[in-house]
């Protein structure tokens, strides 16, 4: 129970992670927050060099009417930093995480069964559920979809109509959405059977489609 | 489950040395080069770098398909070029010429390149970067204040006022920044 318990609160912690991304979009998070302080000696240093004529001295010192009929005023650039998390980003990271996932759900994948085996143990019921392979399969399906979901949020103006069927970022999209389909199903087939179900080929052929999809937009 | 250990770690094995096996940008290499290939590919040529970067940006080639190249870098068209007179010696054009177009658009495997390829395979050959269906719909919602109307971009020809790693082929939209407008994207 506990260990259920637990694997619901990942499975909620994967998509409220997802939903965050999807709420930031392409807003980049600064943690770094300015103070009034960084301000004033930001501006103080790029004013150094001016004389109080230049109408970039003149903007900063917020006066703006003077200025106005003034053509050529660019506001003193600052450096840029590439925000570290954004929507494209979380997007990335859940698909990479879902690839790493899909490989970790595979080496934990419980043996085909042996010769050697005793009667007793083959006929021990099947466990659809609280071993980590199913743990780290369900991860994945869910992982795979919320990476599908952010990416349609965020590149929905990389994918066109007018584009061709060959456009990389439309054979990413049909390839990740397939490859989450075919995670989902493979999930969906054995945790529903109280037999063993051959869902592993199907489940790696939606991995490899997820690694495909990814390389081919990387 | 030791087996399956020893196959995950001769694939990688296997994938990190095949990646040294490509010598060149084709498509084996591509396959397994690990660095992001998302962009396009940088100038590595210090003479196109040095003829195009006197007057403008040194667009990458990957940026439009080699009929467009073999259009713009002729003596002709040189002279022509875009209301300008561009005109190159006849050695200096023959390396420009064929660096851009072995490297042009539908020659290279970076994404952006691949897209633009694709996009160009049919239709009129474009001349202007800025005229591609994709590169205009990607800068369709941007305001004209921040970009004609902008004295710190003023064209969207002058790719690097805004992508700050245009030069190293990145043009993504995270690497963005308009001058004069810090919270564009908001």
């Amino acid at each position: 129970m506990k260990c259920r318990i637990e694997f619901r609160n990942t499975i909620a912690g994967i998509f409220l992670a997802a939903l965050s991304g999807m709420v930031y979009a392409d807003d980049s998070v600064n943690l770094d927050l300015p103070t009034a302080a960084s301000f004033y000696t930001h501006n103080s240093q790029s004013l150094k060099s001016l004389s109080f004529n230049s109408p970039v001295y003149l903007l900063a010192a917020n006066e703006a009417d003077v200025i106005q009929g003034q053509a050529d005023i660019t506001l003193p650039a600052t450096e840029f930093h590439p925000p570290w998390i954004s929507g494209r980003k979380t997007h990335q990271y859940l698909g990479l995480g879902t690839v790493v996932l899909a490989g970790l759900t595979v080496l934990a994948a419980p043996g085909e069964g042996c010769d050697n085996c005793t009667t007793a143990s083959q006929q021990q019921p099947r466990q659809t559920s609280g071993t980590t392979h199913t743990r780290l399969a369900r991860a994945t399906a869910a992982m795979a979809i919320a990476t599908v979901m952010t990416g349609l949020v965020v590149h929905w103006n990389d994918i066109h109509w007018e584009d061709s069927f060959f456009d990389p970022d439309k054979m990413h999209a049909r390839l990740a959405a397939a490859g989450a389909l075919l995670m989902l199903y493979a999930v969906n087939a054995s945790a529903h059977s109280t037999v063993p179900v051959n869902h592993s080929g199907i489940a790696e052929l939606g991995a490899a489609a997820m690694v495909v999809a990814i390389k081919m937009t990387w | 489950m030791q087996r399956k250990w020893e196959a995950a770690l001769l694939a990688v094995t296997l994938a990190l040395n095949s990646a040294y096996a490509g010598a060149e940008e084709d498509f084996i290499f591509w396959l397994f080069n690990f660095s992001r290939t998302k962009g396009v590919k940088p100038v590595t040529d210090k003479q196109y770098q040095d003829e195009c970067s006197g007057c403008h940006f040194a667009y990458q080639p990957g940026l439009l398909p080699a009929k467009s190249w073999e259009a713009l870098l002729t003596p002709d068209a040189l002279r022509k070029h875009f209301g300008v007179n561009a005109e190159l010696d006849d050695a200096t054009l023959k390396v420009i010429h064929d660096y851009a177009v072995d490297n042009a658009a539908d020659k290279s495997w970076y994404k952006r390149s691949r897209k633009i390829a694709v996009a160009t395979t049919d239709g009129p050959t474009p001349l202007r970067i800025t005229e591609l269906r994709y590169i205009s719909r990607k800068h369709n919602d941007i305001p004209e204040k921040m970009v004609k109307g902008n004295k710190g971009v003023k064209s969207l020809s002058f790719c690097d006022k805004c992508h700050t790693q245009a030069a190293q082929g990145v043009y993504d939209v995270d690497t963005a920044s308009i001058p004069n407008y810090s919270n564009w994207d908001n």
